[in-house]
Protein backbone atom coordinates (compact mmCIF):
# COMPACT_ATOMS: atom_id res chain seq x y z
CA UNK A 1 0.00 0.00 0.00
CA UNK A 2 2.05 2.98 1.16
CA UNK A 3 5.80 2.83 1.50
CA UNK A 4 5.99 3.05 5.28
CA UNK A 5 8.36 0.54 6.72
CA UNK A 6 6.65 0.47 10.11
CA UNK A 7 3.65 -0.99 8.29
CA UNK A 8 5.54 -4.28 8.44
CA UNK A 9 4.60 -6.88 11.04
CA UNK A 10 7.05 -7.73 13.77
CA UNK A 11 9.32 -10.73 13.85
CA UNK A 12 8.23 -12.66 16.93
CA UNK A 13 5.40 -12.75 19.47
CA UNK A 14 7.84 -11.75 22.20
CA UNK A 15 8.84 -8.63 20.23
CA UNK A 16 5.18 -7.75 19.71
CA UNK A 17 4.36 -8.14 23.40
CA UNK A 18 7.36 -6.00 24.32
CA UNK A 19 6.22 -3.33 21.86
CA UNK A 20 2.70 -3.38 23.35
CA UNK A 21 4.07 -2.95 26.88
CA UNK A 22 6.36 -0.13 25.76
CA UNK A 23 3.65 1.89 24.01
CA UNK A 24 1.25 1.44 26.92
CA UNK A 25 3.85 2.67 29.39
CA UNK A 26 4.68 5.62 27.11
CA UNK A 27 1.11 6.89 26.93
CA UNK A 28 0.56 6.47 30.67
CA UNK A 29 3.69 8.51 31.31
CA UNK A 30 2.62 11.15 28.78
CA UNK A 31 -0.90 11.74 30.07
CA UNK A 32 -0.64 11.11 33.83
CA UNK A 33 0.84 13.98 35.84
CA UNK A 34 4.41 13.44 37.08
CA UNK A 35 4.10 12.25 40.71
CA UNK A 36 7.14 14.35 41.63
CA UNK A 37 5.38 17.53 40.49
CA UNK A 38 2.18 16.54 42.29
CA UNK A 39 3.66 15.60 45.70
CA UNK A 40 7.09 17.17 46.12
CA UNK A 41 5.81 20.78 46.28
CA UNK A 42 3.57 19.73 49.18
CA UNK A 43 6.28 17.70 50.86
CA UNK A 44 8.67 20.65 50.68
CA UNK A 45 5.97 23.09 51.84
CA UNK A 46 5.20 20.95 54.91
CA UNK A 47 8.82 20.25 55.75
CA UNK A 48 9.78 23.90 55.45
CA UNK A 49 6.63 25.55 56.82
CA UNK A 50 5.95 23.26 59.77
CA UNK A 51 9.67 22.93 60.44
CA UNK A 52 10.05 26.70 60.89
CA UNK A 53 6.86 26.77 62.95
CA UNK A 54 8.37 24.19 65.30
CA UNK A 55 11.66 26.08 65.58
CA UNK A 56 9.90 29.34 66.45
CA UNK A 57 6.95 27.99 68.46
CA UNK A 58 8.27 24.86 70.16
CA UNK A 59 6.57 22.76 72.83
CA UNK A 60 5.73 24.63 76.08
CA UNK A 61 6.54 28.00 74.54
CA UNK A 62 10.17 27.14 73.81
CA UNK A 63 11.92 29.13 71.06
CA UNK A 64 14.67 27.15 69.34
CA UNK A 65 15.45 29.78 66.69
CA UNK A 66 14.46 33.37 67.37
CA UNK A 67 12.78 34.15 64.05
CA UNK A 68 10.36 37.06 63.73
CA UNK A 69 6.98 35.77 65.00
CA UNK A 70 5.21 36.51 61.69
CA UNK A 71 7.72 34.66 59.53
CA UNK A 72 6.84 30.95 59.99
CA UNK A 73 3.09 31.30 59.38
CA UNK A 74 3.63 33.67 56.45
CA UNK A 75 6.08 31.24 54.86
CA UNK A 76 3.74 28.33 55.55
CA UNK A 77 0.83 30.10 53.83
CA UNK A 78 2.97 31.19 50.87
CA UNK A 79 4.44 27.73 50.35
CA UNK A 80 0.95 26.21 50.50
CA UNK A 81 -0.27 28.68 47.86
CA UNK A 82 2.76 27.94 45.68
CA UNK A 83 2.30 24.17 46.05
CA UNK A 84 -1.41 24.50 45.25
CA UNK A 85 -0.62 26.55 42.13
CA UNK A 86 1.97 24.04 40.88
CA UNK A 87 -0.19 20.95 41.43
CA UNK A 88 -3.28 22.73 40.06
CA UNK A 89 -1.45 23.73 36.87
CA UNK A 90 0.16 20.31 36.40
CA UNK A 91 -3.15 18.54 37.03
CA UNK A 92 -5.05 20.82 34.67
CA UNK A 93 -2.46 20.40 31.90
CA UNK A 94 -2.73 16.65 32.26
CA UNK A 95 -6.55 16.78 32.22
CA UNK A 96 -6.45 18.76 28.94
CA UNK A 97 -4.78 15.83 27.14
CA UNK A 98 -7.83 13.65 27.48
CA UNK A 99 -11.57 14.01 27.56
CA UNK A 100 -14.14 11.72 29.10
CA UNK A 101 -15.06 10.26 32.49
CA UNK A 102 -11.47 10.19 33.80
CA UNK A 103 -10.73 13.84 33.13
CA UNK A 104 -14.12 14.78 34.62
CA UNK A 105 -13.23 12.80 37.73
CA UNK A 106 -9.88 14.58 37.93
CA UNK A 107 -11.53 17.98 37.62
CA UNK A 108 -14.08 17.20 40.34
CA UNK A 109 -11.35 15.89 42.62
CA UNK A 110 -9.29 19.05 42.10
CA UNK A 111 -12.30 21.25 42.83
CA UNK A 112 -13.02 19.21 45.96
CA UNK A 113 -9.60 20.12 47.36
CA UNK A 114 -10.05 23.81 46.64
CA UNK A 115 -13.59 24.09 47.99
CA UNK A 116 -12.95 21.96 51.09
CA UNK A 117 -9.81 23.91 52.04
CA UNK A 118 -11.54 27.23 51.50
CA UNK A 119 -14.53 26.17 53.59
CA UNK A 120 -12.45 24.94 56.49
CA UNK A 121 -10.19 28.01 56.47
CA UNK A 122 -13.26 30.23 56.51
CA UNK A 123 -14.52 28.41 59.58
CA UNK A 124 -11.21 28.59 61.47
CA UNK A 125 -10.82 32.28 60.61
CA UNK A 126 -13.88 32.97 62.77
CA UNK A 127 -11.96 31.91 65.91
CA UNK A 128 -9.07 34.37 65.64
CA UNK A 129 -9.70 35.90 69.06
CA UNK A 130 -11.36 32.99 70.81
CA UNK A 131 -8.31 31.09 72.08
CA UNK A 132 -4.60 31.41 72.87
CA UNK A 133 -2.26 31.54 69.88
CA UNK A 134 -0.72 28.11 70.35
CA UNK A 135 -4.14 26.45 70.50
CA UNK A 136 -5.33 28.44 67.53
CA UNK A 137 -2.38 27.33 65.41
CA UNK A 138 -2.99 23.72 66.47
CA UNK A 139 -6.61 24.09 65.37
CA UNK A 140 -5.57 25.40 61.95
CA UNK A 141 -2.74 22.97 61.37
CA UNK A 142 -4.53 19.94 62.81
CA UNK A 143 -7.72 20.68 60.85
CA UNK A 144 -6.02 21.21 57.50
CA UNK A 145 -3.73 18.20 57.86
CA UNK A 146 -6.76 16.05 58.80
CA UNK A 147 -8.52 17.28 55.67
CA UNK A 148 -5.46 16.49 53.53
CA UNK A 149 -5.34 12.96 54.93
CA UNK A 150 -9.06 12.44 54.30
CA UNK A 151 -8.85 13.70 50.71
CA UNK A 152 -5.86 11.48 49.94
CA UNK A 153 -7.75 8.48 51.32
CA UNK A 154 -10.75 9.47 49.18
CA UNK A 155 -8.41 9.68 46.16
CA UNK A 156 -7.23 6.16 46.94
CA UNK A 157 -10.87 5.02 46.98
CA UNK A 158 -11.76 6.81 43.72
CA UNK A 159 -8.84 5.44 41.70
CA UNK A 160 -8.49 2.19 43.59
CA UNK A 161 -4.94 3.31 44.42
CA UNK A 162 -3.66 1.52 47.51
CA UNK A 163 -0.53 3.66 47.82
CA UNK A 164 -2.51 6.89 47.81
CA UNK A 165 -4.87 5.48 50.41
CA UNK A 166 -1.91 4.52 52.60
CA UNK A 167 -0.47 8.04 52.25
CA UNK A 168 -3.81 9.47 53.42
CA UNK A 169 -4.13 7.04 56.33
CA UNK A 170 -0.51 7.70 57.36
CA UNK A 171 -1.08 11.47 57.25
CA UNK A 172 -4.25 11.08 59.35
CA UNK A 173 -2.55 8.91 61.98
CA UNK A 174 0.51 11.11 62.43
CA UNK A 175 -1.83 14.11 62.64
CA UNK A 176 -3.72 12.47 65.50
CA UNK A 177 -0.45 11.70 67.26
CA UNK A 178 0.62 15.33 66.84
CA UNK A 179 -2.70 16.72 68.07
CA UNK A 180 -2.48 14.56 71.20
CA UNK A 181 1.17 15.50 71.77
CA UNK A 182 0.11 19.15 71.68
CA UNK A 183 1.21 22.46 70.12
CA UNK A 184 4.85 22.50 69.03
CA UNK A 185 5.15 18.72 68.82
CA UNK A 186 2.42 18.71 66.21
CA UNK A 187 4.50 20.95 63.94
CA UNK A 188 7.58 18.72 64.31
CA UNK A 189 5.68 15.49 63.64
CA UNK A 190 3.82 16.90 60.63
CA UNK A 191 6.98 18.45 59.17
CA UNK A 192 9.04 15.27 59.32
CA UNK A 193 6.56 12.39 59.09
CA UNK A 194 3.95 14.21 56.96
CA UNK A 195 6.25 16.19 54.65
CA UNK A 196 8.67 13.26 54.45
CA UNK A 197 5.77 10.92 53.65
CA UNK A 198 4.77 13.03 50.66
CA UNK A 199 8.34 13.31 49.38
CA UNK A 200 8.68 9.54 49.61
CA UNK A 201 5.30 9.01 47.95
CA UNK A 202 6.28 11.23 44.99
CA UNK A 203 9.59 9.38 44.67
CA UNK A 204 7.98 5.92 44.75
CA UNK A 205 5.38 6.95 42.19
CA UNK A 206 8.07 8.28 39.90
CA UNK A 207 10.26 5.17 40.24
CA UNK A 208 7.30 2.90 39.56
CA UNK A 209 6.50 4.46 36.21
CA UNK A 210 10.02 5.03 34.96
CA UNK B 1 -9.26 -25.59 13.73
CA UNK B 2 -6.29 -23.27 13.65
CA UNK B 3 -8.22 -19.99 13.69
CA UNK B 4 -6.92 -19.21 17.16
CA UNK B 5 -3.43 -18.74 15.77
CA UNK B 6 -4.45 -16.22 13.12
CA UNK B 7 -3.47 -12.67 13.86
CA UNK B 8 -5.86 -9.83 13.09
CA UNK B 9 -4.51 -8.26 9.87
CA UNK B 10 -5.74 -4.79 10.86
CA UNK B 11 -3.59 -4.74 14.00
CA UNK B 12 -0.85 -6.94 12.59
CA UNK B 13 1.19 -4.03 11.28
CA UNK B 14 3.69 -2.48 13.59
CA UNK B 15 2.38 1.07 13.37
CA UNK B 16 -1.24 0.12 13.99
CA UNK B 17 -0.32 -2.25 16.79
CA UNK B 18 1.48 0.66 18.44
CA UNK B 19 -1.54 2.95 18.03
CA UNK B 20 -3.96 0.40 19.46
CA UNK B 21 -1.59 -0.49 22.34
CA UNK B 22 -1.30 3.14 23.39
CA UNK B 23 -5.06 3.71 23.16
CA UNK B 24 -5.74 0.57 25.22
CA UNK B 25 -4.38 2.41 28.27
CA UNK B 26 -7.39 4.74 28.26
CA UNK B 27 -10.52 3.68 30.07
CA UNK B 28 -13.59 3.01 27.99
CA UNK B 29 -15.19 6.30 26.85
CA UNK B 30 -11.97 8.25 27.52
CA UNK B 31 -10.35 9.94 24.51
CA UNK B 32 -6.92 11.44 23.99
CA UNK B 33 -6.01 14.45 21.85
CA UNK B 34 -4.45 13.73 18.47
CA UNK B 35 -1.25 15.75 19.17
CA UNK B 36 -0.66 13.98 22.49
CA UNK B 37 -1.09 10.56 20.86
CA UNK B 38 1.16 11.57 17.97
CA UNK B 39 3.81 12.80 20.38
CA UNK B 40 3.67 9.67 22.48
CA UNK B 41 3.95 7.40 19.43
CA UNK B 42 6.67 9.55 17.80
CA UNK B 43 4.86 9.42 14.43
CA UNK B 44 4.28 12.17 11.89
CA UNK B 45 0.77 13.61 11.76
CA UNK B 46 0.30 12.29 8.22
CA UNK B 47 1.44 8.80 9.10
CA UNK B 48 -0.76 8.63 12.19
CA UNK B 49 -3.76 9.90 10.20
CA UNK B 50 -3.32 7.17 7.60
CA UNK B 51 -3.25 4.44 10.23
CA UNK B 52 -6.12 5.95 12.19
CA UNK B 53 -8.23 5.94 9.05
CA UNK B 54 -7.59 2.23 8.55
CA UNK B 55 -8.43 1.51 12.17
CA UNK B 56 -11.53 3.68 11.88
CA UNK B 57 -12.63 1.79 8.76
CA UNK B 58 -12.37 -1.44 10.75
CA UNK B 59 -14.46 0.11 13.52
CA UNK B 60 -11.58 -0.15 16.00
CA UNK B 61 -11.13 3.53 16.81
CA UNK B 62 -13.39 6.55 16.89
CA UNK B 63 -12.03 9.94 15.81
CA UNK B 64 -13.97 12.99 17.01
CA UNK B 65 -13.34 16.48 15.68
CA UNK B 66 -14.52 19.27 17.95
CA UNK B 67 -13.49 22.75 19.05
CA UNK B 68 -11.72 23.88 22.20
CA UNK B 69 -12.72 27.52 22.18
CA UNK B 70 -11.80 28.55 18.63
CA UNK B 71 -9.07 26.05 17.93
CA UNK B 72 -10.14 22.77 16.37
CA UNK B 73 -9.32 19.71 18.45
CA UNK B 74 -9.29 16.07 17.44
CA UNK B 75 -9.81 13.28 19.96
CA UNK B 76 -9.18 9.58 19.50
CA UNK B 77 -10.53 6.62 21.44
CA UNK B 78 -10.54 2.85 21.15
CA UNK B 79 -14.00 1.42 20.49
CA UNK B 80 -15.30 -1.64 22.32
CA UNK B 81 -14.71 -3.60 19.14
CA UNK B 82 -11.14 -2.34 18.94
CA UNK B 83 -10.54 -3.27 22.56
CA UNK B 84 -11.84 -6.79 21.99
CA UNK B 85 -9.70 -7.20 18.88
CA UNK B 86 -6.66 -5.98 20.80
CA UNK B 87 -7.28 -8.37 23.68
CA UNK B 88 -7.73 -11.25 21.28
CA UNK B 89 -4.53 -10.28 19.47
CA UNK B 90 -2.64 -10.31 22.76
CA UNK B 91 -4.10 -13.70 23.67
CA UNK B 92 -2.99 -15.09 20.33
CA UNK B 93 0.52 -13.77 20.86
CA UNK B 94 0.60 -15.37 24.29
CA UNK B 95 -0.61 -18.63 22.83
CA UNK B 96 2.08 -18.57 20.15
CA UNK B 97 4.70 -17.84 22.74
CA UNK B 98 3.54 -20.48 25.15
CA UNK B 99 1.70 -23.32 23.38
CA UNK B 100 0.62 -24.92 26.67
CA UNK B 101 -1.47 -21.82 27.38
CA UNK B 102 -5.20 -22.71 27.56
CA UNK B 103 -6.07 -20.51 24.58
CA UNK B 104 -3.34 -22.02 22.43
CA UNK B 105 -4.30 -23.83 19.24
CA UNK B 106 -3.97 -27.61 19.54
CA UNK B 107 -0.29 -28.38 19.12
CA UNK B 108 -0.35 -31.43 16.90
CA UNK B 109 3.18 -31.12 15.61
CA UNK B 110 6.35 -30.12 17.29
CA UNK B 111 7.43 -26.79 15.84
CA UNK B 112 10.55 -27.10 13.78
CA UNK B 113 11.74 -23.49 14.01
CA UNK B 114 13.24 -22.24 17.23
CA UNK B 115 10.44 -19.74 17.81
CA UNK B 116 7.16 -19.36 15.97
CA UNK B 117 7.34 -16.77 13.26
CA UNK B 118 4.77 -14.09 12.57
CA UNK B 119 6.02 -13.35 9.09
CA UNK B 120 2.83 -14.45 7.33
CA UNK B 121 1.85 -11.08 5.94
CA UNK B 122 -1.89 -10.46 5.73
Amino acid sequence: MEPIDDDEPLGSPADSLALIARERANLVRDIAPDPRLMYWPWGIAWLLGFGLLFLRFGPDGRVFVDLPAWLPLTLLSLSFIAAGAVTGAVGARSAMQTRGPSSRQGLMYGLTWGIAFFGMSLLFAQFGNAMPDDQLSLLWAGGLVALTGALHMAGGVIWNDRQLFILGAWTSVINMAGVLAGPGWHSLIVAIAGGGGMLLFGLLGWLKRR
Amino acid sequence: MTDGAELDPVIHAQARLRVVSALSVLREEDKVTFPRLQDSLRMTAGNLSVHLRKLEDAGYVEVTKTHQGRTPATFVRLTRRGRLAFEQYQDTLQALLNPSHPTAPPATHKRTEGSPSLEETP
